[in-house]
């Protein structure tokens, strides 16, 4: 054993003394750490893991939309909502849903599947796609006010076009031919210049007279 | 699952597969994320994620193969360089790296299992109906790609896919939207029309020499006559070698001798067969039940071998062949499975032989025909030979004289005879030829022209250098005769000018006479001097000789108080005035034809979706060009 200077043999005193006071900290706050930082993992491993669950269940459905097997899809659908709502894969199932139930007559399903997609939805473009066949489907329902509520959302720019074009046709369905040509004149100034949309939009227009 | 899966290996998505193995471009991004970004220049940068310089070229090439593929012999490389395809190209791969990015950022996944999964359901990837690793490895190596790199790209079609397929193809097309796109579409409306001709106002229309020179000046770009030469080259070309080239009777002979396998031509046999399939996989007790049921038929065969097609009509479970009594053809070795073919290639004429078993199932087979493969004898294959030695002869004098030529050109700037009269080549002239070519194909090169209409070329008349205008082919051309780029004289065209000009005035004239005589029309007014034509029906999709302007005015007329008048400027000059009669919108659709609608309008509502979701990422991302790397740069 060396013998240590004063100086250093006051410096280890010190030390002892402050690890006497804050030891038991310096354990926990180490603990508290490397607990936090398992859980961080465990839940990024968890995360990753039912994606990947999610995943291969999207799959399956998409692979059954070709059946025509509407109770199939839905099904399918539904326990991608159900088991992992927190996915991107929930929200795109319900839409799936939604277009299976649309074709199979079942206006209400669809209504309610959109309406989830709209309020699940964790990306904004998904949203804004999930409103406006909302609103579409309200339209049909002639629920012209909860429609046009869809479609007065903002949606991302990019959907812009999209919501003034269908704002147009819940307009026409009105009656309101002067409002609903301001509406299309709104998506033709949105929508791309090269879009074979935009033709649709110009004849919606020209169809209400002037 | 897995049946799922083979369902859609099999579908579109195997074709998307194939393409990425067929086409080994960088379309899709992966190798930014797997080689370090490539060094040196780069194009764009998307998100932080660069698209380099080497990338965009490999798509440039292999957007170039793809063209000629489809467009054969009209198509045009240099239709590459222009910036809007250029641009495009860029845009696409831009927009792979954004749906990637997004699909990411999105949270997709897609796990080791489910492409080991789809890999192995990949048709071509399997043999015998099961997965090889080695053909996949094969494969992949004939394009000059590793299995890990073809699953990065492939995880990225798939997480591409996941990202937007199920955005689009679950557009739902409310009804509302549906009946206006069938009225829109369907409507008929019933119209007559009346034009007014500028040629009955052009008497009245003088134009003096002033006019036609202030019409000159402003359209003078019109009557640029571009720069044009004639040149003088000499052509060193393996076509032209081959024909002063000669082979020797002795020459033939011996390449003959050394290539016999060359002209010989294999064996062919025709054989009839009787199939009882099995499976590959079938259980035992199957396999049994079908191989007994082969005996039985090959005793029947073998005892009583003329009525063979009879019994292959009657029992054989070839589709393709049992009708014809069994009958298959002459074929040589490698076209059918092997124990058939080595059956078939060990019997005699007449014979009937079986069971064999393959992968289809047990097959009794008859030899019916024998062609003994044969030779083509030296005097046959004389000529095809003859020219084969000539052509590589020519060859190898090409390399010889190509450096010669190359240097000679150069080193003795001013003139081409010093080449010509040393490799003994012709100096040939060219008619009058523009920068963008002329009437000599072979001339036509774009690096040539660039050369010849250099500074240097037309100030100093020098050659240029010897350039590959084709493979084998090497030219060197300088200009002898220089006109530069002019415009016609006024004086040359004062007739041509003076009538566009006043058939112009006259247009002008004719349309302010059709919008008053429509002002006069809409407001209840007669028009006596107009000519109304005879009432036709039109639709947006039936608009006869109508158009896009007239179409676009017919339907926007209010159909509220019919009827109506509306005019529009005619395209080929005059005024065209329309008066619509009645409107007849469509009754009942039968079924096929409002499908037809519903599925065109779900395919625009399609392609709308996906632009904006792109778009939508675009507005999110960070996307910057770098403009001068994307423009054609000349060596």
């Amino acid at each position: 054993m060396a013998t240590y200077d004063l100086e250093e043999q006051e410096q280890i005193d010190i030390l002892k003394a402050w690890w006497k006071r804050n030891g038991n900290m310096v354990i926990l706050a180490v603990a508290v750490f490397a607990v936090t930082l398992s859980a961080v993992q465990g839940w990024r491993y968890y995360q990753h893991n039912q994606a990947i669950k999610a995943s291969m269940a999207y799959e399956v459905l998409q692979s059954m939309t070709k059946s025509d097997d509407t109770k199939k899809v839905r099904d399918a659908a539904g326990q991608i909502m159900e088991l992992y709502p927190a996915s991107p894969y929930a929200a795109r199932a319900a839409l799936i849903a939604a277009k299976a139930n649309h074709d199979a007559g079942d206006a209400q399903s669809a209504t309610a599947q959109l309406q989830w997609a709209a309020d699940h939805a964790k990306e904004d473009a998904v949203r804004d796609i999930a409103r406006l066949r909302l609103a579409g489907q309200l339209l049909d329902e002639k629920k012209y006010a909860e429609a046009l509520k869809q479609v007065e959302m903002n949606p991302v720019p990019a959907f812009m076009a999209l919501f003034s074009d269908m704002k147009g046709d819940i307009l026409t369905a009105q009656g309101k031919p002067t409002e609903a040509r301001v509406a299309y004149q709104a998506a033709l100034d949105k929508v791309g210049e090269k879009s074979s949309y935009r033709q649709l939009i110009k004849m919606k227009i020209e169809n209400l007279g002037g | 699952m897995l049946d799922v899966i083979r369902e859609r290996a099999q579908g579109w998505l195997a074709k998307v597969i194939l393409a990425l193995i067929t086409v080994p471009f960088a379309l899709w991004g992966v190798d930014s994320y797997l080689r370090h970004g490539g060094d040196g220049a780069i194009v764009a940068k998307v998100d932080g994620q660069t698209i380099s310089k080497q990338e965009f070229n490999l798509a440039l090439r292999d957007q170039k193969e793809r063209m000629r593929a489809v467009m054969k012999a009209s198509f045009d490389p240099t239709l590459l360089d222009k910036p809007e395809i250029r641009q495009a190209i860029l845009n696409n791969m831009i927009e792979q790296r954004l749906l990637a990015g997004g699909a990411v950022k999105a949270g997709l996944v897609v796990s080791d299992e489910l492409l080991v999964r789809f890999v192995s359901e990949i048709p071509e990837f399997q043999e015998n109906g099961k997965f090889s690793q080695s053909r996949y490895e094969s494969l992949l190596r004939a394009q000059s790609m590793t299995p890990p790199a073809f699953e990065a790209r492939l995880r990225q079609s798939l997480m591409i896919e996941q990202l937007v397929d199920g955005l689009t193809t679950s557009s739902l097309l409310s009804n509302a939207a549906l009946d206006s796109f069938v009225r829109i579409n369907e409507q008929q409306r019933e119209v007559v029309q009346a034009m007014i001709y500028p040629e009955q106002f052009m008497p009245q229309i003088k134009v003096g020499m002033d006019e036609i020179k202030g019409y000159y000046e402003k359209h003078k770009e019109e009557f640029r006559v571009p720069e044009q030469a004639r040149l003088e080259y000499v052509v060193l070309s393996v076509d032209d070698l081959t024909f002063q080239m000669t082979a020797t009777e002795d020459e033939i002979k011996k390449y003959y001798g050394e290539h016999v396998a060359q002209f010989q031509e294999a064996e062919q046999r025709q054989a009839s067969h009787i199939l009882i399939p099995v499976a590959v996989k079938a259980g035992d007790a199957e396999k049994k039940a079908a191989r007994e049921k082969a005996e039985k038929l090959f005793k029947e065969a073998k005892q009583s071998p003329g009525n063979f097609a009879e019994l292959a009509k009657k029992n054989s479970q070839d589709p393709g062949s049992a009708a014809n009594g069994g009958d298959l053809g002459f074929f040589a070795r490698g076209a059918m499975v092997k124990p058939f073919e080595d059956a078939v290639f060990k019997m005699s004429a007449g014979e009937v032989v079986g069971p064999i078993q393959s992968d289809f199932g047990f097959h009794i087979i008859k030899l019916t025909g024998v062609k003994p493969g044969k030779a083509r004898t030296l005097a046959e294959a004389k000529e095809e030979i003859g020219l084969e030695l000539r052509k590589q002869k020519a060859a190898k004098r090409f390399a010889e004289m190509a450096e010669t030529f190359s240097n000679m050109v150069y080193e003795q700037p001013d003139s081409l005879k010093p080449v010509a009269e040393s490799l003994k080549l012709k100096i040939q002239t060219s008619p009058w030829i523009g920068k963008k070519g002329g009437d000599v194909a072979l001339l036509n090169n774009a690096k040539l022209l660039q050369a010849v209409f250099s500074d240097e070329g037309v100030k100093l008349k020098r050659n240029t250098e010897a350039i590959e205008v084709r493979p084998n082919a090497l030219v060197s051309a300088r200009i002898v005769d220089f006109k530069p780029a002019s415009y016609k004289p006024v004086e040359e065209l004062s007739v041509e000018l003076g009538g566009r000009l006043q058939r112009e005035l006259a247009d002008v004239q004719a349309t302010k006479q059709g919008e008053m005589a429509l002002a006069k029309l809409s407001q209840g007014k007669e028009v006596s001097e107009l000519k109304w034509g005879a009432p036709i029906m039109i639709s947006r999709q039936a608009a006869g000789t109508l158009g896009e302007a007239a179409v676009g005015a017919i339907f926007k007329a209010d159909a509220g108080k019919l009827p109506v008048f509306t005019g529009v400027h005619d395209t080929k000059g005059g005024y065209l005035l329309i008066k619509v009669n009645r409107v007849v919108d469509s009754g009942h659709l039968d079924d096929a034809k409002k499908k037809g609608h519903a599925e065109k309008l779900r395919q625009l509502l399609m392609q709308e979706y996906y632009a904006a979701y792109v778009a939508s990422l675009k507005q999110k991302a960070d996307i910057s060009i770098k403009n001068d790397q994307l423009e054609k740069v000349e060596h």
